[in-house]
């Protein structure tokens, strides 16, 4: 009972996940692009959850959903009146790179059940012992890694602050910062 | 209990799709979109593995949780990237903008 239970909430995680993301890469309306995006992140982290990656299941939701997903309709929204929806938003190369996509696909899955896969077979821990795991890996073991992505996340900040700010001045009022995206 | 192959599928195929998109997409935000979608696929296939082939180790989460950083910061970056073309270009076309074009 339980392995049928996991077997149609892997498919219905599949179709939800799949289906919408055909959806992001096709549509010409890119706002609806952008909201076809969430239920294509939602089904990722069903998947999580279904791999008894609690923690990730959160942040997930969280950190995608909530924060680059919201971001992303943010830059949208303000650049929607570029493109028209009724103009095609693909490029010349649709066929061919979905033909090159469409076999790497095939090639991909045959090998992928071909491979003698050596499972095992015991459980991870529940979500709590997992999260403390992780905890404590991240400030003893692991303490640089995650060092070295708050350090990375932080120079990103700046450098998309900085990157964003240095637009070229109104011709009317060339400051004395003029000079700054001349290049 | 689904195997290990189906979830890499599954991830395989997002990964495709992101793939597609990034190529053929001539909007600059909407190819951002794919590139979260192919990170997306990485970030399945670690914690597949992690399930299925080394549930007691850690190594997995911490690269999920690295890949999310990334991936964040692609957002922010990019996004900056792509708002300040915008001023400079008035489109964010990316068939439009082959300044760098040889």
């Amino acid at each position: 009972m339980t392995a049928h239970l996991g077997t149609i909430a892997f498919v219905s995680l599949t179709a939800l996940t799949i289906l919408p993301a055909i959806m992001v890469v096709s549509t010409r309306n890119l706002v609806h692009a952008g909201f076809w995006m969430l239920p294509c992140l939602i089904g990722v982290a069903g998947f999580y959850a279904l791999l008894e990656a609690h923690f990730f299941v959160v942040v997930q939701i969280l950190i995608y959903i909530g924060a680059i997903l919201v971001l992303i309709m943010f830059a949208l929204m303000l650049t929607r009146d570029v493109m028209d929806p009724k103009e095609r938003q693909t490029n010349a190369m649709g066929v061919w790179a979905g033909v090159i996509c469409g076999l790497g696909l095939l090639a991909s899955a045959h090998m992928l059940f071909r491979h003698p896969w050596v499972g095992v077979t015991s459980h991870p821990g529940d979500a709590h012992a997992q999260t403390v795991a992780l905890g404590k890996a991240l400030v003893t073991r692991y303490a640089l890694p995650f060092e070295a992505a708050s350090v990375l996340l932080l120079a990103a900040l700046i450098a998309a602050i900085v990157i964003a700010k240095s637009m070229r001045p109104p011709a009317a009022s060339v400051g004395c910062d003029g000079e700054v995206s001349g290049g | 209990m689904i195997g290990l192959p189906y979830y890499l599928v599954v991830g395989s195929i997002l990964f495709g799709i992101g793939a597609f998109g990034t190529v053929t997409r001539r909007n600059a935000i909407a190819v951002l979109l794919s590139v979260e979608l192919m990170l997306n696929a990485a970030n399945l296939n670690f914690l597949a593995f992690w399930r299925f082939l080394t549930p007691a180790a850690m190594e997995p989460h911490l690269f999920v949780l690295i890949g999310l950083t990334v991936a964040a910061a692609e957002a922010a970056i990019g996004l900056a990237i792509v708002l300040n073309v915008y001023r400079e270009y008035g489109t964010v076309n990316l068939d439009q903008i082959a300044e760098l074009r040889g």
